[in-house]
């Protein structure tokens, strides 16, 4: 799940034209979950719009538990509004940087504004709670951690975890934040499988983790690019 | 072959101490103090952008020592440099006859003075330790083969008042496994602690020289203890120098840190001082804690 956090009303006015016709999409996933831009915040964003006095031609909200990125769902949008797409200047966009960009397509390259901030991958634990577990490296290796990413528990991302920062159990760049080898560590631990971490981590690959990437999909094959080549996987056995 | 690595080697019992470069470019103060230790000390570590404040580098200043016949440590961390660069300064460290090497990980930018830069950490110190022993065998860290091979004597940190200790050993052997051949500590107050800890890793034959930062006052041991990764001190050293009247703290600091040598010395191979810029107490705690 992708979590976005809104920008500020005054740095999404200064984004906006004097005169500027906008239209407002929101996406009932997981902007909905971040309150950043479901149904409810899509609307209310309106009515915040209206009252600065900017002329807002209507809004589209993607259906509960729907994502915003994806292409058809987003053209159907535009479709079902479209008279109110068409008098618009400009469109501004409540939804991660995906949504953001299906937007782009969807509009034939329309002028979007973001309207929020795409901050992390994260886990809805609570309503009110949503924490990173995973920074989208491209080459997981939780196997040996237990399920837990260095990558992303550690502040420094080190694969031979932990450095010599680490204080009670605490990180020394936030010491509100739990160590991640610590917490890797006591994972193992519990699951009786200590060893993993005696062996040698290598450098990570990051040419799988630097862009540009793309992904190919199919029903029994898929195939990523990225600076590291392509490797196609199949689930033909 | 380094002074330092032959004494290790010959159970010497060496004893090393630390600059920090400044932040600007001059730089001869910090030389001369440390160069007064030519003569006193195995060799004097440069620091790697300690605390990531920018500085100027380690291995100028390395440079520079072993000009005024001061044998260096270079000091390197992960936190500023991907592979590539990591690699380079190993081979321009050579290069220029600087043997020694300290990998770290490196302090998070977060404890520094430009807290909006990137962090790397391409390699972590493990890692680092890996390349160094593979650039010294002739290769690079992708397989190339190299137009000559260096010679660096490397070494690592290891922290002997971690919690949890079995994780800090973990790491401790796979340093030594990746090519650690001699540990410099943190800094060590709790000598019963040190010892646990030297009885754990005693077996591994992998000397260790016990870490000492000079306390120079309860401002800065308070300061220590709250931002400075790895170090704690207790609060009856803290008392004692609050005790002290501020015109004995230079003597003070020399007696507390000869009693800690004193204390230690039967458990390890060397003593790492880091005088944090009171280099000339050095000699004081060498002859205190009769250590020539």
């Amino acid at each position: 799940m992708h979590a976005t956090i809104q920008k500020p009303m005054k740095d999404i006015l200064a984004t906006l034209k004097p005169g500027e016709k906008v239209f407002v999409f929101g996406c009932g996933n997981c902007a909905m979950k971040c309150h950043s831009g479901g149904p409810e915040e899509t609307e209310r964003m309106v009515e915040r719009l209206r009252k600065q006095e900017v002329d807002v031609t209507g809004s589209a909200c993607s259906p509960d538990g729907a994502s915003l990125c994806k292409l058809s769902l987003a053209k159907e949008m535009v479709e079902e509004h479209r008279a109110e797409v068409d008098a618009a200047d400009s469109f501004l966009v409540l939804a991660c940087g995906q949504g953001f960009h299906t937007v782009v397509d969807a509009t034939d390259g329309g002028l979007v504004h973001p309207g929020c901030d795409t901050v992390f991958g994260g886990e809805t634990v609570r309503p009110d709670l949503i924490n990173e577990y995973c920074s989208l490296c491209g080459e997981c290796i939780a196997e040996t951690t237990g399920g837990l990413c260095p990558l992303t528990l550690c502040a420094k991302g080190l694969l031979n975890g932990p450095c010599g920062g680490s204080k009670d159990g605490k990180c020394e760049a936030d010491t509100n934040r739990d160590c991640g080898w610590v917490l890797i560590y006591e994972r193992l631990k519990a699951l009786g499988r200590l060893e993993n971490l005696e062996a040698y981590a290598e450098p990570k690959n990051f040419a799988k983790w630097s862009r540009l990437r793309s992904l190919d999909v199919g029903p029994m094959e898929a195939t990523f690019h990225s600076l590291a080549g392509s490797h196609t996987v199949s689930q033909e056995d | 072959m380094s002074r330092l690595r032959k004494a290790l080697e010959t159970g010497g019992f060496p004893v090393t101490s630390e600059i920090g470069p400044p932040k600007g470019t001059r730089v001869d103060h910090v030389l001369e103090e440390a160069s007064k230790l030519k003569d006193k000390v195995a060799a004097v570590n440069v620091t790697d952008l300690q605390s990531a404040v920018m500085r100027v580098g380690s291995l100028v200043m390395c440079i520079r020592l072993k000009e005024m016949g001061v044998e260096p440590v270079l000091q390197v961390t992960c936190r500023d440099r991907n592979r590539i660069s990591l690699q380079s300064e190993l081979l321009s460290a050579d290069v220029m006859g600087v043997e020694n090497v300290l990998c770290l990980t490196g302090d998070h930018i977060v404890l520094g003075d430009h807290q909006e830069a990137r962090p790397v950490f391409d390699l972590d110190s493990v890692q680092l330790l890996k390349a160094v022993e593979i650039l010294n065998g002739g290769h690079d860290l992708a397989g190339h083969e190299l137009e000559g091979a260096p010679n660096l004597f490397a070494g690592a940190v290891t922290t002997p008042e971690f919690e949890p200790m079995d994780l800090q050993l973990l790491k401790m052997k796979k340093k030594i496994d990746a090519g650690a051949k001699f540990f410099q500590t943190q800094a060590v107050y709790d000598t019963e602690k040190f010892k646990a800890f030297m009885d754990r890793v005693s077996g591994w034959n992998v000397p260790v020289m016990a870490g000492l930062v000079l306390l120079k006052s309860p401002g800065m041991a308070k300061f220590m203890n709250k931002n400075v990764a790895g170090v704690f001190v207790p609060d009856n050293l803290i008392e004692e120098i609050k005790k002290t009247p501020k015109a004995d703290r230079k003597k003070k600091a020399a007696e507390i840190a000869a009693r800690i040598i004193r204390e230690v010395r039967p458990y390890c191979q060397g003593i790492h001082l880091m005088p944090l810029e009171w280099d000339e107490v050095v000699p004081d705690i060498i002859e205190q804690a009769e250590l020539q």
